[in-house]
């Protein structure tokens, strides 16, 4: 006992010495995270557990009385038809919005990489939905679809009367409608990733092919698809987490409606929490969310990354 | 990309992108002929003239200068220390920052109303400003600690050889070469902040603290849903973000961009 002691601080300075010197040469970085660590993650990571926590009692969100229920709240979730209406929802969102915004932004990323006029012009109209908010654009949707609005205005003056409706009152048509406002919104980030990642394919690849006789439509598929494989996952897992976080959308065009037909995970939060004062239900619903969005992220990074290995 | 050498073909694309495009205007248009109906530019006049017009932009303005300085200040600090510093367990720390990357912003909606509330930020901008701020982080550190990766090594080693201590390596060195992805950051955060809309429904109670996202609904009422007021507000409150998004638009795509290419 007595011998280690003795030896140890002569070791732990020989040994820490070439340790030291390098330490002197470059500090600890660690004062240089911490304001980001404390501020961003220390807030965050307080709130997730906090919401945890709150996810086990049956509380209005404002009086002293809590009761502890254990996870009753997650039973009742299970129990909530509203809930595998949203789940289901999301993911009809996700697969829809996906699919349209990436074959979208493609074909407008290889358009205006080949020469054509007025591209800024293009770009810029393609992007400006990107930079408005939707508490900005909302009031247009939703003057749009009225019954009396500009779109059934537009097919009665063309004569197709039968088709005018009042699209926000079916259920099928209000959910096209999130979906059309979201891939309306996004496709523009989808655009630029995917106009930057064409920028990096060799050129002369593309030139070879096509004096092997490769069309547009072949280089599309064998060139350019794969070439920017990386940028379409990333795109998966950026719209996953969206669709799972969906909110402004619904909430200010449908309301989550007609009965429950856009109702997304965020905004039956919203409402249980605050219009149903629920708020340790909607703590629990809270709780899944993050679960499901960290999920979808590990399960297409790592399914993309191996099915990156084979080909 | 396409071959454009024959006339023909390069009209066909052409006419092809511009139809594909039509409908990203037509909401556009649907806002500006909207907001004409009626009174014409007197919507405007009448929007404009609200007293308390104003107080809404100086708010939203606020805000987004408020979650700029944080998150500015937080994202290249943090970056340089991940970058080029040794941190014990650093990855360790990084994943934690990325995890926070997927977390939407409803989640957060009980425990900070809880929390606001209680220590007296309710109705005030710090209540918005804060979480928002907090939000942007993860993101704005992974772009930022990527740009500074491909910083070489060599002349962080050459400042401290002269001299320069960490703040000044710092201050002298890296902040001068990482202005392309500050400015990404800034235009990617202002463009957040300005937008930010559940927060602020949720914590700005009184028309006075309200920003301009919040607009549209306070017109909704005072104008018993007159549709061409509600949209002359919605065109003056989207100017803003659309201007600066066309001055920066540079800055803006390699931003984005540069999220997405390691």
């Amino acid at each position: 006992m007595t011998t280690t002691t003795t030896q140890r601080p002569g070791t732990a300075t020989a040994q820490r010495s070439p340790g030291r010197s390098s330490r002197l040469h470059r500090p600890s970085g660690m004062p240089w995270i911490l304001p980001a660590m404390v501020f961003s993650v220390g807030l965050l990571y307080y709130c997730i557990f906090y919401t945890g926590y709150i996810s086990t009692l049956d509380w209005d969100g404002a009086a002293p009385l809590q009761e502890s229920v254990g996870l009753a709240n997650y039973a009742r979730m299970l129990r909530d038809p509203v809930f595998w209406r949203a789940l289901a929802n999301t993911v009809v969102f996700f697969v829809a919005t996906f699919v349209i915004e990436v074959a979208l932004g493609l074909v407008f990323a290889c358009l205006l990489h080949s020469k054509l006029y007025l591209k800024t012009l293009y770009k810029v109209l393609i992007f400006i939905p990107v930079v408005l908010a939707t508490a900005t654009v909302a009031p247009v949707f939703r003057l749009i679809y009225a019954p009396d609005g500009t779109l059934n205005t537009l097919l009665r003056a063309v004569g197709l009367d039968a088709l005018a409706q009042p699209w926000l009152a079916s259920g099928t048509m209000a959910l096209i409608i999130v979906i059309s406002v979201q891939i309306w919104q996004s496709t523009g980030v989808v655009f630029v990733l995917y106009y930057a990642a064409i920028g990096q394919i060799e050129h002369s690849v593309i030139e070879a092919a096509r004096i092997d006789g490769a069309g547009d439509f072949r280089i599309m598929t064998s060139i350019v698809w794969p070439g920017v494989r990386g940028t379409t996952l990333a795109i998966a897992i950026l719209s996953a987490i969206g669709s799972l976080k969906t909110f402004d959308i619904p909430f200010l065009i449908t309301g989550g409606g007609p009965s429950y037909a856009t109702e997304f995970l965020g905004t039956l939060i919203y409402r249980v929490s605050v219009a149903f004062s629920k708020v340790g239900y909607g703590a629990a619903i809270s709780i899944v969310l993050l679960v499901l969005a960290m999920g979808a992220a590990i399960i297409i990074n790592t399914g993309g990354r191996r099915g990156g290995s084979h080909v | 990309m396409f071959e454009t050498r024959r006339i023909s073909y390069r009209i066909l694309l052409q006419i092809l992108l511009t139809i594909l495009v039509i409908p990203f205007v037509f909401p556009l248009v649907a806002m500006i002929q909207g907001s004409l109906a009626g009174a014409g530019w007197d919507n405007y006049r009448t929007v404009l003239s609200l007293p308390l017009l104003p107080g809404f932009f100086i708010n939203s303005a606020l805000v987004a200068v408020a979650v700029i300085l944080i998150v500015v200040a937080c994202t290249m600090t943090a970056a340089f220390g991940f970058s080029k510093l040794h941190i014990a367990g650093k990855e360790i720390y990084f994943w934690m920052l990325l995890a926070a990357l997927t977390l939407p912003g409803v989640v957060l909606l009980t425990p900070l109303f809880a929390t606001v509330t209680r220590i007296g930020a309710y109705n005030t901008l710090w209540a918005v400003i804060l979480p928002v701020a907090a939000l942007q982080v993860p993101f704005t550190v992974l772009l930022a600690r990527n740009f500074v990766d491909g910083i070489p090594d060599e002349m962080i080693e050459a400042a401290r050889v002269d001299g320069a201590g960490m703040v000044r390596t710092f201050w002298s060195v890296i902040l001068p070469l990482t202005r392309p992805i500050i400015a990404a950051v800034l235009v990617l955060v202002f463009i957040n902040a300005w937008n930010e809309y559940l927060l602020a429904l949720l914590f700005l109670q009184t028309p006075e603290q309200q920003t301009i996202t919040l607009v549209p609904q306070y017109f909704v009422g005072q104008y018993n849903n007159d549709q061409t007021k509600v949209l002359a507000a919605a065109v003056l409150t989207g100017l803003p973000v659309v201007i600066a998004y066309i001055c920066l638009q540079r800055f803006f795509e390699r931003g984005l961009a540069a999220g997405a290419l390691k």
